[in-house]
Parts: C-alpha cells; structure tokens; sequence
C-alpha cells in the first residue's frame, strides 16, 4: 500500500491513539463508579482508535521538514484531538446531539488548558465522563509542554527561541533529531509530577479520583474540576495548599525544572524569568490582600488573595470563591495577571513572564534613548543583552496578541454581551485562563455568551494556546495549499 | 523697477510677513528682556506661558462685564498677576545656549504644568469649583481638550465659560506650534523627521517652520470661523456657535448647555458638529495642502486619510447595526455623531440616547483610542500609528516564514523605520503600564470595573465620557481625590504622551536604577538570562 506522505495526518493519528487510551482508562472509572457512560466512553474509545490507528498508519513523514509542516502538524492535530475529544461527551449523552458545538468547547477548552466549562451543573454529569473531562488536560498539558519547550523554540515563534538559545536543561536546537528525546524526558518529569500530586492529595484525604482528577487538572494548569464548587468542595487549607504549590510548580518552565533536577537547585538561581514570576505572584497577593482588607476577615483574605493570584497568575482557573463580588480594584489585578500568565515553557498560558521582561526593556529603552537620542543601549535581561531581531519578535506577538483581545472583546459586545463580561471572557479565553469577569466568573458558566459567541472564544482558546502565530500561519498555509491545487488543476 | 508679478494671495503674503515680523521682534523682546542669571529653558517657558495668558484671561473678563457676569474682576486680576509674575520669572531667567533633548523635554513639562496651574487658580478664583482637585482636574480637561467636567454648565458665569472653550482652543493652537517646533526634535512617540510619518508633511510647508506654524494657525482660525459660520447658520445662537466653533476645531469639546450639542434637539446643528469634528480630525498640513494646490484628489491620496474615513464609517454602521433599530436618518446621523465624536476625540453628546449597545460602547472606546489622523487637534493613538502596527504585525507573520528576508515597515507608498517604530511601541506600552494603576485607582476611588477603565482610556485619550459607572454627569466629583487627581494626571498624559512625563521623571530615576544596578551586579553575574 502506498503511503500519503503527511506529517501533520501521522502526528494527527498518534496523538488520536494517545487520547483513545485515556477513554479506555475513563471507561474503567465509570465501569467501577457505576455511575454510567462506561459504553459511550467505549464505544467512542474504539472508534478514535480504529480512526487514529488508520491516520498513522496509511502516512508516513513528509520529505519536507521545514516550519510550515511542522507548524501545520502542530494545528492539524490539536484540532483533530479537540474533535475527538468531544465524541465521549456526546456518546455517553452528558451533551444533546443538537449542541454538538457545545461539546467541542468543552474538548478545546480542555486541550487548550483553559478551564472554561458549559456545564451548568458539574457533577450531574457521569464519573467517568468527568474523569476524562479532567484527562483531555491532562493530555493537553502533554502535548503542551514539548510545544512549548521544543517546538515553538526552534520555530522561533514569537521571541520565544530565547528559550531555546539559553535556557539549560533539554531543549531542541533542531526539531527532527533530539524533539523526541526531549519529548520522552518532559512526559517523564511530568508524570512523576502527577504521580507526587495524586500521593500528596491523597495523603491529606481526598479519595483516588478526587486526587486524580484535581492532580491532572493542577499539573496540567487546566483547571477542570468534577465540582460545582471546584475547590472550595473539599474547604481544607491543606488541599488549597497542595494545590497553590502545584500550580506554582507547574506554572514555571519544565526545562528549569528538568535541569534542577539533574543538577541540584542551583539552576533555580540562573533564570531572571523565575524570579519575575515568583515576584510577579508574591506582590500581588500583597495588593490583592491589601485591596480587600475590611472586605473579608483576615485569615480568609490571605488565604483567598493567594489562592486566587495563583491559580490566575498560572491561568489555571480553580475557585475557592467568587471573585467577582470583590472590590472591583481587586478584579483590575486579577485581570492583569490573566493577561500576564505564567512562564515560557511550562503549561500556563497568557502572554509569558519572559515577554512581559522583554517588553519592560524594550519600553524603558526608549525613555534613555529619548533623552540620549544617541546611546546604543541594549535590552537586558539579568546578565546578557538579546538580540534586537528577537525583542522584535516578542513585541510582535504582543502586539497581535491584544489585537485579538480587542477584536474578540469587539465581537463578543457586538453579539450583546456586557462589554466587561466581553472583554474578561476574550482574555480569559486567549490567556487560557478558565474563568472571566462580569457574569463569566468562577462560580458561573460559559453559557452567558451566546452560541456564536462561543465559537469565537474557541478560535481564541486556540490562538491563545498555540501562541497565535502558527494558528495564522496554519490559515495562510491552508489558502496558500488551496490556491496552489487551483492553480494545478487549471494547467 | 517692474511690479513683481502677482502671486495669486498677495494679502495673505503681506499678511503672513507682517505677522511673522511681529512674532519675531516678540521674540527678540523676550530674548532680550530675559537676560537673567538663571540659564533655564523650564523657566523662560513657564514665564512666557503665564505672560501670554494674560489677554485670554483679559478677553474673558471683557465677555464677562459685557454678558453682566460678577467675575471680571477676578479674572483680571488672576490675568494680570500671572502676567506680572511671568515678567518677574522671565527677567531672572535666560535660555540657554545649547538646548539639549532633556532641556526640551523639561520645556514641554514644565509649559504643561504652568498652563495647568494658572486655569487652576483662574478656575478656583472665580468660584467655578469647590475643591482644588476638582480645579486640578477641570483645569486639565481644558487644556487637554477633554470633555470630563465637573461644573454645573447652568449656573457658571459667562466669563467662566468662554474661559474654558477659550482654553481648549488656545491650547489646541498651542498643540499646533508644539508639533511643529518642538516635537520633531524630540521624536516622541514615533512622530519624529528621520524615518517618522506624521510631522514630516507638517515640517515642509515651508522652508521655515516658523513660516509651517503660521500656515497652520492660520487654518485652524480659518476652520474655527468656518464651523461657526456653520453652527449659527444652522440656527444656534451666536455666542454659542463662537464658543461650539472654538471647542470644535479643537477637539475640546466643553459646551454651553447641559447635555452638549444635544441639548438643542436639532438635526442640522448635529449635522454641523458631525462634519467640523470629522475636519478637526483631519491632519491640519493635509487640508493646509489641498486647499493650497486646488486638489481635492490630495484627500485621497493620502493612505492615512483614506483609512481614518474607512473607520469612521465602518464603526458608524456597526453602531447603527448593533443598536438593532429601523435604519432612519436619526439613526445614521446619531451613529455617525457617535463615531465622529469618538475619532476626533471631541466628546460632544447627541440628543439621541437610544443607541446604546454593548457593541455600540466598546465600539466607541476602540475608535476613542484609535483618534484621528496624525497632526490633527485630536488625542487617542492615531491612526498612522496604528497603520504602522498591523504593517509590522503583517512583517512578522512573513517572517516567520521567511526568516531572513529584509522587509521594511510600509505605511502606504512609504516605509518608516525602525526607531521611529520602537518609539510607537514604547509610546503604547508605557501608556499602558499607567493605564492598569490608573484602572486601580479609579476602581478603589468608587468607579465600577466598567466605569474605571472607560473612563482611565477616555482620559488617556482626551476623549471624556465613559461608560458603566462612569456614565453618571457626576461621577468625577464623587471620585477620591487621588482618583481625581490621576484622572488628570492621565489626561495631560494623554496630551503630551508618556515619555516627556517619563524622561522628567527619569532625572530621579536614572540614578536610582544606576545605584541599584551596580549593587545587585553580584547576583546577575550568575544569571544566564
């Protein structure tokens, strides 16, 4: 048989086998909890498989290696797991055949790690379909920190080869060869996360499928939680406490977290971005403290300022409370830290510490050099200048990057959504946060935006989480493709 | 000898020689007169700023007897001691011999602050305002040309209220000298002569820029007196068409009545205000130039131009579409009022209320912060700046594909560089590190999230209403006063950009980041990135 040589439909398929094998684990779950869904998650588990299995069989690699294949595999295959990811939820019936367009926001939005749910009432939904709900990020948390560490570096996305240049630990110069050692050696690191999560969890109380399903989500910074009232079910200090220190953990880069792990925590001390984002977190709780001083009592203000810097800082999304009713100078800071996010090269989402360093730089460059309009002065970070070519870069993808929240804010408020409800829910959705501001908040769903405007925040969960340029470029790679069949087809 | 031959204008020629002679022997009397000890630009400004206040404020005292208004007293009095005491600075002071960037940037300040602080006293004299923030902040929205006011329109003097639309124009005519004499030698916000767009066209009207300033205050009194002419014919009272005309053209926006240009019910009069904010929007040396050569194609030709048309327009229609009403003439002019109002950043109010939207608002701020054209009275981003980042976010695109290929920022036919372009970026990203404390203390001074952050970017954009909270006549003198006093601190931001703020700051904080630089040098010297 003659192989279609495709990249993008061979990583497609081996990424649809991945996620085929967290629906058999599913369907286990639900099979003990006896709570139903078992079949659906079977059946739709079968169908991915065969599906996938096929994908990755009848392909084989392109000859081409260069970034628009691999970008195109990249986009190709999200999209292709975000699809399968919907089936379950539509198999199993814990969505209408009629919104299927619901269940694909809640697969994206689970690829994606974003957090952001259209189920009204969580935990009327099967065990089983929940625990697989929690795995999608699980898997996309996977998937993404090889994009992250190895991929979008050596495609030099958006400044992000900086990385790539002087982060230490396992990171790819060059895509082909060493992706898939990399690869092996992050899932490694983190599956043992994972692993210490769940004991961790479990050791404070929570029974093997809460600790499975909140470590997943943790890890992975998604946010996803089989209760209503996310965090705040349990109502123990220790497990907000487990779970601050998770998503701190997992909101850092990998490669650091690879490299301290071979050679000690030292390597902790060499990376400027770490100690932005930890000062990035521990100012504001302190303002957050600050701003809701008298609001709440003290101990439930630490403990609710911190939790919630955390999980936003981090874009993952968990609730203790709701944050909404809080001062509303306190929901400008939660705001800003959505828009900020955590660091390159781990899970979180949002715009990246190390772009928010470049961009201080790069503006206050241009006070010295207003007042010394002859000076050279190079953009610093801790000890080494960078490249003008990659601040370039950077502010770019900044610049885009608020485009899209302008555009999407624009076009949410266009469809009658409250303009502050609009423009949280398209940072929220581009950042990979989960919750939003206005009546998007944490203890409320996505269904307050109408049905297209869901569909707009998929495309922005989307560009949000594959750094917006490979989505353009996958559109521009798509009509350049078309256009050049019909140039073919008219010779 | 034989007459020379006739040069079309020869009035205007000898007019334009005898004003510029004038100004010049002004100049050289100020010159001349401040010889002091003190060698300070910020002085000398600061002096002339105060002295060249002194007939405003006598023009208002005038219109105050005449209109039998109580405060003529106060005003002259305000006038002349400012006057008196600009003397008094200008005698000690002298211009020094070399004028570095940082000594121009110290001029813009300090002329910014002087202004402020004279309409402040002039504000709080004649009893207009009760608090001094409130002053502070009534003050700055007049001469940044924002319509954000605390004052109740009904029952101010007429001295007062020729004072602030007064205001608002001479400090739009004072923006005009500023962009062409002092900006482009300091390149703030990417609007500089060496691969800038915007004041390249403003610096070559003539081979002087002494000769460029003439010409453009010259429009801006002819448009002044054009859309007067227009208000009155199209049935406003007189005085109030003078002082409409005025806060018009530059983009001002204060009114006579209580709900702005609304306030009259009539469709021609909206009409009007909808075409002067649309020109007052217009670059100033585009319409010097067209009008000049007889061609109106020259409109066209600009890609600016064409694109400033292309979101007034558009935005109009996503108003009159998300405001989900049968398409009639109120509606298309409301909407376009809306939007005009918006782009030119003027702030004027319609009659027609209904079309609020959810669209409709975020809209109007997206527009608010976009502005007019470059070189207009107008505040907010401007569009060449804005044509300049979607031309470099289309560059990065290519080049993620092509990495190496050399592509130059296009705006148009042109190209700018790339330092001109740092400036822009710098200029947006500043802007916003004050916006977010901004958004915070408006919140925390009792805005809702909604009202806060309209209202920080209506003042950023010297735009003036807002919306949630910020929708209420009242909400300004019900903020804190720290909240007032940034909500001003943003507007005159707004007007004169971050940097030069920034670069005055900078003689505190230059040292300071010195110092601290080589005291954590020993732990950066472990650092890898």
């Amino acid at each position: 048989m003659k192989k279609i040589k495709g990249t993008p439909l061979r990583v497609s398929g081996s990424a649809l086998v991945a996620i085929s094998l967290g629906m058999f684990a599913s369907s286990g779950v639900a099979l003990a909890d006896g709570g139903g869904g078992a079949s659906g998650l079977l059946v739709s588990a079968l169908l991915i498989l065969s599906i996938g299995t096929i994908m990755f069989g009848a392909s084989s690699v392109s000859d081409r290696a260069d970034t628009p294949v691999a970008l195109a595999s990249v986009a190709w295959s999200w999209l292709a797991v975000s699809i399968a990811g919907a089936l379950p939820f539509l198999m199993t019936g814990s969505i209408p055949w009629a919104h299927f367009d619901d269940a694909l926001f809640e697969s994206i939005s689970g690829f994606t790690c974003t957090g952001s749910t259209i189920f009204s009432d969580i935990e009327a939904v099967p065990r089983g379909v929940l625990f697989f709900r929690s795995m999608i990020q699980w898997f996309g948390g996977m998937g993404l920190i090889v994009l992250a560490v190895a991929v979008l570096p050596a495609l030099k996305i958006g400044g992000l080869e900086l990385i790539a240049n002087e982060a230490p630990g396992p990171t790819a110069d060059r895509l082909t060869p060493k992706v898939t050692d990399t690869a092996r050696r992050l899932w490694l690191l983190y599956g043992g996360i994972t692993l210490a999560m769940i004991a961790a969890l479990m050791v404070v109380g929570l029974s093997p499928y809460d600790a499975a399903t909140h470590a997943f989500t943790t890890v992975a910074t998604g946010g996803f939680s089989p209760y209503n009232a996310s965090i705040a079910h349990f109502d123990s200090l220790l497990v907000e406490f487990i779970i601050i220190a998770g998503m701190i953990f997992c909101g850092a880069n990998f490669s650091l977290h690879w490299y301290a792990f071979k050679n000690g925590p030292k390597a902790y001390h060499r990376v400027s971005e770490l100690r932005w984002y930890l000062g990035l977190i521990v100012g504001s709780t302190f303002i957050l403290i600050w701003l809701n001083f008298g609001n709440l009592s003290l101990g439930r203000n630490i403990r609710e300022s911190f939790f919630y810097t955390v999980s936003l800082g981090t874009s993952t999304g968990f609730g203790t409370s709701d944050f909404t009713i809080w001062a509303p100078a306190a929901q400008v800071v939660l705001l800003t830290l959505m828009i900020v996010g955590g660091m390159t090269g781990s899970t979180a989402g949002g715009m990246k510490i190390l772009r928010l360093q470049i961009l201080v730089r790069y503006s206050f460059r241009e006070i010295v050099r207003a007042r010394h309009p002859k000076a050279v002065v190079p953009i610093r970070m801790g000890a080494v200048s960078i490249d003008e070519q990659i601040a370039a870069k950077a502010v770019g993808f900044i610049l885009l990057y608020m485009g899209l929240i302008v555009l999407g804010g624009l076009t949410l408020a266009g469809l009658g959504v409250e303009p502050v409800t609009a423009f949280s829910g398209a940072v929220s959705a581009i950042g990979n946060a989960g919750p939003g501001l206005g009546e998007a908040g944490p203890v409320s769903d996505f269904l307050v935006f109408p049905r297209l405007g869901r569909v707009i925040i998929m495309f922005l969960m989307m560009f949000g989480r594959l750094e917006v340029f490979p989505m353009m470029l996958m559109f521009v790679a798509f009509a350049r493709a078309v256009s050049r069949s019909r140039h073919t087809i008219r010779q | 000898m034989t007459p020379r031959p006739s040069r079309g204008r020869p009035s205007l020629g000898r007019l334009k020689i005898r004003i510029t002679k004038s100004l010049h022997v002004v100049k050289l009397a100020v010159r001349g007169y401040s010889n002091g000890r003190v060698e300070s630009v910020g002085a000398v400004t600061v002096g002339t700023v105060a002295l060249c206040v002194w007939p405003m404020f006598m023009v208002c005292a005038l219109f105050d007897s005449a209109r039998g208004g109580s405060v003529w007293l106060e005003l002259s009095v305000v006038g002349t001691t400012s006057a008196v005491i600009g003397l008094f600075i200008l005698r000690y002071a002298r211009v020094p011999k070399y004028l570095s960037t940082a000594r121009l940037f110290r001029a813009l300040a300090s002329g910014t602050l002087a202004s402020l602080g004279i309409v402040m006293v002039g504000l709080l004299a004649t009893g207009a305002t009760g608090s001094i923030t409130l002053a502070l902040v009534e003050a700055a929205s007049t001469i940044t040309g924002t319509n954000a006011s605390t004052i109740d329109i009904s029952k101010i003097e007429p001295g007062v209220m020729l004072l602030r639309a007064l205001g608002q124009w001479i400090a739009g005519a004072a923006l005009i000298v500023i962009l062409v004499r002092v900006l482009p030698h300091l390149g703030v916000g990417g609007l500089d002569a060496d691969g800038g767009v915007a004041t390249r066209s403003a610096r070559r009207l003539s081979p002087k820029s002494s000769g460029t300033v003439f010409r453009l205050l010259l429009l801006y009194v002819m448009l002044t007196a054009l859309i007067g002419v227009g208000y009155a014919a199209a049935g406003m009272p007189l005085v109030d068409s003078a002082m409409h005309a005025l806060t018009t053209i530059s983009t001002g926006g204060f009114s006579t009545q209580l709900g702005s240009i609304g306030a009259y019910q009539s469709g021609p009069i909206e009409w009007v205000a909808v075409g002067g904010m649309f020109i007052a929007g217009i670059s100033l040396p585009l319409i010097f130039l067209a009008i000049r050569r007889k061609d109106p194609k020259r409109f066209w030709r600009s890609y600016e131009f064409r694109f400033y048309s292309l979101v007034v327009l558009a935005a109009a229609s996503f108003v009159a579409i998300f405001a989900r009403q049968p398409l009639t003439l109120d509606i298309v002019r409301s909407s376009l009022f809306k939007v005009t109002s918006a782009a030119s950043t003027t702030g004027y109010i319609d009659s027609a209320s209904d079309l609020r939207s959810a669209g409709g608002q975020s809209l109007v701020i997206i527009v608010m912060l976009i502005g007019g054209m470059s070189a207009s009275m107008t505040g907010g981003f401007k569009v060449m700046r804005l044509l300049a980042i979607s031309s470099y976010i289309g560059r990065e695109l290519k080049r993620v594909i092509h990495p190496t290929a050399v592509l130059p920022i296009r705006v148009g036919h042109s190209s700018i560089g790339q330092t001109a372009f740092s400036r822009i970026v710098g200029e947006i990203f500043l802007s916003l590190l004050v916006l977010i404390p901004g958004a915070l203390i408006l919140t925390n001074g009792g805005l809702d999230l909604e009202g806060a952050f309209s209202f920080a970017l209506s003042c950023l954009s010297n735009f003036g209403p807002a919306f949630g909270g910020a929708a209420q006549i009242n909400h300004l003198s019900e903020l804190s006063g720290i909240g007032q006093i940034f909500s001003a601190g943003l507007m005159v931001v707004g007007r004169i950009s971050i940097t030069p703020v920034l670069v005055v700051l900078a003689f505190i904080t230059e040292p300071l980041a010195r110092t601290l630089r080589r005291k954590s040098f020993g732990r950066r010297k472990m650092a890898v990135r």
